[in-house]
C-alpha cells in the first residue's frame, strides 16, 4: 500500500548524519528538548525513564586504551518506510501512531494513546519514551513552553516528529502564497542547531536535495538494516569499525 | 403473566442492543478517555505570534550570536542560532540551546537580599528594596573609603572579557584598590607565555582554519564552551570539501572526546605532555628540521647567550639536546616509546603549516609557565611566529579607552595599609596571576586584611580547584556581597546580595574570543523585560560610583550602561577598522594577517544599530610584528624571568618540563587523579541546566553517585568490580563514588568529571554526586605565580575496609 504511495507523493522526509563531523555535544537533543516541550525531572541519570527524542549513543571499537576509539550515534526516530507499516505503527491497537504516507513521517495522536506501550516493544531503535509521571515544570519554567507542540500527559507514549510542526506551518504558508505546498520543505530543530553541520535533513526523493545526495554517498548506512525496517535516517562514516557496528544492536 | 426463558433472552437482547445503538456507550468511553488522559493541569502554553529578537549569548566566552524565539514579544520559549553569524552560522551549543532555563531558573535571586542571621544561614536572607541595598553598600564604600580602607576592597569576576570587566577595572582603579581578580583560566597561562617570549601581554592566538597538521596538547577541543564557536567554525573548515582537510593528532592521558575524534591518539603519562614537546623539539634540533632562518633571525636564546653581567648562558639548543630530553629519556618520562616520539616529530617537522596548540578548549590551567613556553618553541622552531603564521597573538579590539582615574587622597599609595599585590617580595616577575596568591594572602590574614570582597559572575566557592581556599579566605573577610542571579554555593554565603539581570534582559557584549587570531565584537540588547527586580550590575556600579566621592564619580561619567556600551563602540567607528560580519559567509575563520579588511559602515550609529541588530564585527588578525622584549627578539630564552643574573640555574631562563613535587606519598596513595570538564556537565559560574542533565550518561552519574573511570587492569588490581561503590582519596580530601570500567583510562589514573556535587541551587542540580574540586591541589607556578592544576595522588579503597 503504502510503497505505491510513495511514487506518487514525492516527498520521503529524511535525515543524514556524519559521524565523522559529529562531535557528540548533544545540542540537537537540547534543541529538541527545547523546541517539542520535552518534560524533565530533577533526577534523568535512569536512561529508561528519562524522555528523549534524540539520544546520543556512545559506539566504540572494542579497542584496548590507548587503541580504544569512540564515536557518537545521534539517535532521532528512524521513521521507518517499511511496506505497509513501520514496526511501531503496526503493533499500534488504537491508531495512535501512523505514518503519514504523504511524506513519510511517523507521527503520534497523544490523546488517542493508551499507554499499552506495544510500540515501545516493537521499535528496535529505542527511539519511543513513555510518559511515567504528569509532567511537571517547576515555577515559572512553564513560561519556556512553545505554543506550537502540545505537551503530554501521563500515560502516553512520545517519540521524535521530524519536527513535524514546522512542515505545518510552512505548508500553510505555501496554501497562503499560493505556492504548491507539497513543495514546502524546512528542516529540523536538530539539524538547524548542530554546530558542526553533522545533520543534513530533507527530502530524500528529491534528487536536488542535499539530504538525498548524501543519502546514496558510499559511506552512507543505516542502522539495523538486516530488519526491513527502511529507515529514513541516514548515517555516514569513513571509518570501517562504526560502520560495522551498523548491523549488530547498537541502539 | 408467565415470563419464561425465551422472553428473558429476548428481552436481555433487546437491552444490549438498545444500549449499543445509544450513543451513551460511546460517550461514557470519550469521557473516560477525557478524565484519565487530559489532565486539566497538563500546561498549555498561551499562544501568540512568534518573534525572533537577536542577541549574543554570554553563558560562555565563545561569543555565539544567537536568536529569542518570544511569543507575543515578551515570553521567551527557546534560544538558536543566528545564521548570518560567519562564526557559528546557525548552530549553537546545548549551553546555549538551554540557556532560557536560567532565566526562568526557580534558584534565581527575585530581590535584593541581606543576611540578617549567621552567614550561609539560607534562612536568614531577607529581601530588601534596592534602596536599602544600594544606600547600606555605598555608605559602607564610602566609609571605607574615608578611613583610607580603599584597598581592603576586593573584587572577584568572571574571566570572559566584555565592556563590564572593563568597567569593574575603572570602578576600582577610581576606588583604590588593585584587588580585583578574574577567575583563573587555562588563558592566564597563554598570556603569559606570550608576555614572556614577545613582550606583548595578550594571549597566543592559533589559526586553526589555516592550519592542516594540528598537535594538541591536552587542548580539549570538542569537550565544547570556551572557544566551541572557534573550534566549530575550524571543523566545519576543515570538512568542507567532505573529507577532513586537517591531520589532528591528541597528546593527553585520557581517551578523551577530542582525544576519540581526533586522527590520532598519543597516549602520555598525565601531566608531561611538555616533556613529550620537549623530546619532540631535541628530534627537530637534532635533525635539523627547523625554520633555520627563521631561528637564526628573530629568536633569541636558541644559541648559548650572555646576560647583562656577562655570564655566559644556555641556549635553548644546547639544553635540549642534552640528555633528559632524547627519546629514550622522554620515554621513560611520558610512557610513549622512543620510536613513537621521533616518528611523531618527524611528522611535524616534515608536514607544511603544522601547528602545535595547548591550554584552548575547555581547561583549567593545567601546565606551568615552563610547559606553556616549551610548546611556545615548538611554534618557534616550526617559523609559525612569522607575519601570517599561525600563531598570533590576541589581537585588541578598537573599543573607547575608559577615562584616566583621577587621583584623590583616597587612593593615595602611601596611605593606609600596603595592598595585597605589593606585600609579597617573592622572586616572580609577573604577579598579575596571582588569583591563589591572594587566596592564600587573605587566608593567613598576617599580611594584609580584606573588609569587603565582592564577587560578579562568578561562582568560587564551588568552582576553583582546590576550592577550601576560598572558603577558608571567606572566613576572613567580614564582608561577602554578591550580584549573582542565581543563588549558588558564593551567593548561599553572601551578606548582600544585589541581583544582576540574566543574559537576555540586560545590555551585552563580547570583546573578542579566546585563542581566535581575529579580532570580534559582539553586543546584545535586552530582548524582554527583566522578569524580576533586578538591577543590570553595571548600572549599580555607575550609581555606587556616583556617591561614592567625586573622583569615582569622574572616573565613570556615563548616565547608563547603555550609554557606557554607546561610548565603547564609538571607539571602533573612529578607528575606521573592520567590518560589521551581515552575511555567514564572511570567511572569517580564514582570515590571517595579509588580508584587509574595509570597513562597510559609515557612522558610529549605524555601527551601533547592525551591531545591536544582531550582527558582529571583525577585523583581520594583526601580525606579530615587532617583538617587545629586550632583544627585540622571540625569546626562547626569556630575560625577563630573572633579573640580570639572578638566576642560578640557565635552565630557569628557558622552556623546559619541570613536574612539581606532589603531595603524599607513593605508598600511601599509589594512584594518580586526574580532573576531567566532560561536554555535558558545566564547570563555572552556571550550573548545568535541566536540559543537559539528560546528556549525561549514566557511566557518569547514576541517581546520586558519581563514576570515576578506571583503567581495567587498574581495577582488577585493586579487586573492584563495575559499578562498585568504593572511597576516593587525595591529601585534600574524599568523596564516596563508584567504579566505571573504561578503556578511556589509563592504568593508574582515576578520571574524575567536573561540573558535578553542587549543593545549592535547587533540586534539579543539586545532590549529583561530588565536585572533584574538593579533592585537588593548586600548585602555584614559580613564574606568574599562576595556580596550576596538576594529577594528584589518590588512594581508592572499598567502602567495606575503609572507614568513612
Amino acid at each position: 500500500m503504502s510503497e505505491g504511495r510513495h511514487a506518487q507523493g514525492g516527498v520521503r522526509f529524511g535525515m543524514v548524519i556524519d559521524l565523522d563531523k559529529c562531535t557528540g555535544c548533544g545540542a540537537c537533543s537540547v534543541a529538541c528538548q527545547a523546541e517539542n516541550n520535552i518534560s524533565f525531572r530533577p533526577d534523568e541519570s535512569n536512561k529508561l525513564r528519562s524522555i528523549t527524542w534524540m539520544s546520543i549513543f556512545e559506539l566504540n571499537n572494542g579497542g584496548h586504551y590507548p587503541d580504544y576509539k569512540y564515536a557518537f550515534l545521534p539517535r532521532p526516530c528512524m521513521h521507518c518506510d517499511s511496506p505497509g507499516h513501520a514496526p511501531c505503527t503496526f503493533v499500534c491497537p488504537v491508531n495512535a501512531t501512523t505514518r503519514d504516507e504523504n511524506n513519510g513521517i511517523v507521527t503520534m495522536v497523544y490523546p488517542r494513546c493508551i499507554g499499552c506501550r506495544y510500540c515501545i516493544v516493537a521499535c528496535p531503535y529505542h527511539a519511543r519514551s513513555f510518559n511515567w509521571w504528569d509532567p511537571k515544570w517547576p515555577e515559572p519554567m512553564e513560561s519556556m513552553l512553545s505554543p506550537e507542540v502540545s505537551t503530554r500527559m501521563r500515560g502516553v507514549v512520545e517519540k521524535c516528529t521530524f519536527c513535524h510542526h514546522r512542515l505545518l506551518a510552512v505548508r500553510s504558508k505555501a496554501y497562503k502564497d499560493g505556492t504548491d505546498p507539497d513543495k514546502a520543505t524546512y528542516t529540523t530543530a536538530c539539524a538547524d542547531a548542530c554546530p558542526a553541520k553533522a545533520i543534513v535533513f530533507g527530502n530524500l526523493l528529491d534528487p536536488q536535495s542535499e539530504a538525498a545526495r548524501l543519502s546514496k554517498d558510499p559511506n552512507a548506512f543505516q542502522i539495523l538494516k538486516k530488519l526491513n525496517t527502511k529507515p529514513k535516517v541516514y548515517y555516514i562514516s569513513a571509518h570501517d569499525w562504526i560502520r560495522k557496528l551498523s548491523d549488530n544492536a547498537v541502539a | 403473566m408467565n415470563f419464561g426463558r425465551r422472553a428473558f433472552i429476548q428481552a436481555a437482547g433487546g437491552a444490549i442492543g438498545g444500549i449499543l445503538v445509544s450513543p451513551l456507550p460511546w460517550q461514557l468511553a470519550a469521557d473516560s478517555a477525557k478524565w484519565s488522559q487530559n489532565w486539566s493541569w497538563r500546561p498549555s502554553p498561551e499562544r501568540g505570534e512568534i518573534t525572533r529578537a537577536a542577541g549574543v549569548c554570554t553563558m560562555c566566552e565563545g561569543g555565539c550570536a544567537v536568536q529569542v524565539r518570544l511569543v507575543n514579544g515578551n515570553r521567551a520559549i527557546s534560544i538558536e542560532g543566528n545564521p548570518a553569524n560567519p562564526l557559528s552560522e546557525g548552530g549553537i551549543c546545548p549551553l546555549g540551546a538551554s540557556g532560557l532555563q536560567f532565566l526562568y531558573a526557580p534558584y534565581r535571586i527575585a530581590q535584593p537580599m541581606k543576611q540578617t542571621g549567621r552567614r550561609g544561614d539560607i534562612s536568614g536572607l531577607k529581601p530588601i528594596s534596592w534602596e536599602e541595598a544600594l544606600g547600606e553598600l555605598g555608605k559602607k564604600l564610602g566609609r571605607m573609603r574615608a578611613e583610607g580602607k580603599s584597598r581592603e576592597l576586593a573584587g572577584i569576576i568572571s574571566n570572559s572579557a566584555s565592556s563590564m570587566s572593563d568597567l569593574w577595572l575603572q570602578f576600582f582603579t577610581s576606588y583604590g584598590s588593585s584587588n580585583l581578580f578574574r577567575m583563573p583560566s587555562a588563558a592566564d597561562g597563554l598570556r603569559l607565555a606570550a608576555q614572556l617570549t614577545t613582550g606583548k601581554a595578550s594571549p597566543f592566538a592559533f589559526g586553526l582554519g589555516n592550519a592542516e597538521y594540528i598537535l594538541s596538547f591536552g587542548s580539549n577541543l570538542f569537550e565544547g564552551r570556551g572557544v566551541a564557536s572557534l573550534v566549530f567554525a575550524a571543523l566545519r573548515q576543515w570538512t568542507r570539501e567532505g573529507k577532513r582537510s586537517v591531520k589532528l593528532v591528541q597528546v593527553e592521558s585520557r581517551c578523551s572526546m577530542t582525544a576519540a575524534r581526533a586522527d590520532r591518539f598519543v597516549a602520555v603519562e598525565p601531566g608531561t605532555e611538555a616533556a613529550l614537546a620537549m623530546g619532540i623539539a631535541h628530534v627537530m634540533v637534532r635533525r635539523g628540521c627547523y625554520d633555520v632562518d627563521f631561528v637564526k633571525d628573530k629568536v633569541f636564546g636558541f644559541e648559548d647567550w650572555s646576560d647583562n653581567t656577562g655570564k655566559k648562558r644556555r641556549g635553548f639548543k644546547n639544553l635540549v639536546s642534552s640528555a633528559p630530553y632524547t627519546p629514550e629519556e622522554v620515554a621513560k618520562v611520558t610512557g610513549l616509546e622512543a620510536a613513537k616520539i621521533e616518528e611523531l616529530a618527524e611528522e611535524f617537522a616534515s608536514r607544511q603549516k603544522a601547528l602545535a596548540i595547548w591550554a584552548i578548549g575547555q581547561a583549567d590551567n593545567v601546565n606551568g609557565a615552563y610547559h606553556h613556553l616549551a610548546f611556545a618553541a615548538l611554534n618557534a622552531l616550526k617559523g609559525n611566529l612569522k607575519p601570517n603564521g599561525l600563531v598570533s597573538l590576541a589581537p585588541a579590539v578598537p573599543l573607547a579607552g575608559l577615562p584616566p582615574v583621577q587621583k584623590d587622597p583616597g587612593a593615595d599609595e602611601s596611605a593606609g595599609p600596603p595592598g595585597l599585590d605589593v606585600v609579597r617580595s617573592g622572586s616572580a616577575p609577573y604577579r598579575r596571576y596571582g588569583f591563589y596568591e591572594f587566596l592564600d594572602d587573605v587566608r593567613e590574614g598576617s599580611k594584609c586584611s580584606v573588609e569587603m570582597l565582592l564577587v560578579h559572575e562568578a561562582n568560587p566557592l564551588y568552582s576553583i580547584p582546590e576550592n577550601k581556599l576560598f572558603e577558608q579566605a571567606l572566613e576572613k573577610v567580614p564582608t561577602l556581597v554578591s550580584f549573582s542571579s542565581y543563588m549558588d554555593e558564593t551567593a548561599a554565603k553572601a551578606d548582600l546580595i544585589l541581583p544582576d539581570h540574566t543574559a537576555f534582559e540586560r545590555y551585552v557584549d563580547v570583546v573578542g574570543i579566546p585563542c581566535a587570531p581575529f579580532s570580534y565584537y559582539a553586543l546584545g540588547a535586552p530582548v524582554m523585560k527583566p522578569l524580576l527586580d533586578t538591577r543590570h550590575t553595571g548600572e549599580v556600579l555607575l550609581r555606587l560610583a556616583g556617591s561614592i566621592g567625586a573622583p569615582v564619580r569622574a572616573s565613570m561619567p556615563w548616565k547608563s550602561y547603555e550609554e557606557y556600551l554607546r561610548f565603547r563602540v564609538q571607539g571602533i567607528a573612529q578607528s575606521r577598522k573592520g567590518a560589521i560580519a551581515d552575511k555567514p559567509d564572511v570567511p572569517i575563520i580564514k582570515l590571517s594577517s595579509a588580508q584587509s579588511v574595509q570597513p562597510n559602515y559609515s557612522s558610529g550609529e549605524e555601527l551601533w544599530k547592525k551591531l545591536k541588530s544582531g550582527c558582529c564585527w571583525y577585523d583581520a588578525p594583526s601580525p606579530v610584528a615587532g617583538f617587545e622584549t629586550a632583544s627585540g627578539k622571540f625569546e626562547l630564552a626569556c630575560r625577563s624571568i630573572g633579573a640580570e643574573g639572578a638566576l642560578g640555574d640557565d635552565k630557569l631562563y628557558l622552556p623546559h618540563f619541570a613536574p612539581a613535587e606532589l603531595s603524599g606519598s607513593e605508598s600511601e596513595y599509589p594512584l594518580l587523579l586526574v580532573a576531567y570538564k566532560p561536554s555535558y556537565t558545566t564547570v563555572g559560574y552556571l550550573p548545568t541546566p535541566s536540559f543537559m542533565n539528560k546528556l549525561i550518561p549514566d557511566k557518569v552519574l547514576q541517581g546520586g553517585d558519581i563514576l570515576i573511570e578506571l583503567h581495567p587492569q587498574t581495577a582488577a588490581e585493586l579487586k573492584f568490580a563495575h559499578g562498585q561503590r568504593v572511597f576516593l582519596k587525595t591529601t585534600q580530601g574524599g568523596a564516596a563514588v563508584r567504579v566505571n570500567i573504561s578503556e578511556a583510562a589509563r592504568p593508574g589514573v582515576v578520571y574524575m568529571p567536573q561540573g558535578l556535587g553542587h549543593w545549592a541551587y535547587d533540586l534539579y542540580v543539586r545532590g549529583k554526586g561530588a565536585n572533584a574540586n574538593s579533592l585537588m591541589e593548586v600548585h602555584l607556578d614559580p613564574v606568574g605565580l599562576m595556580g596550576t592544576l596538576l594529577p594528584c595522588r589518590a588512594q581508592l579503597r572499598s567502602e567495606e575496609r575503609g572507614n568513612l
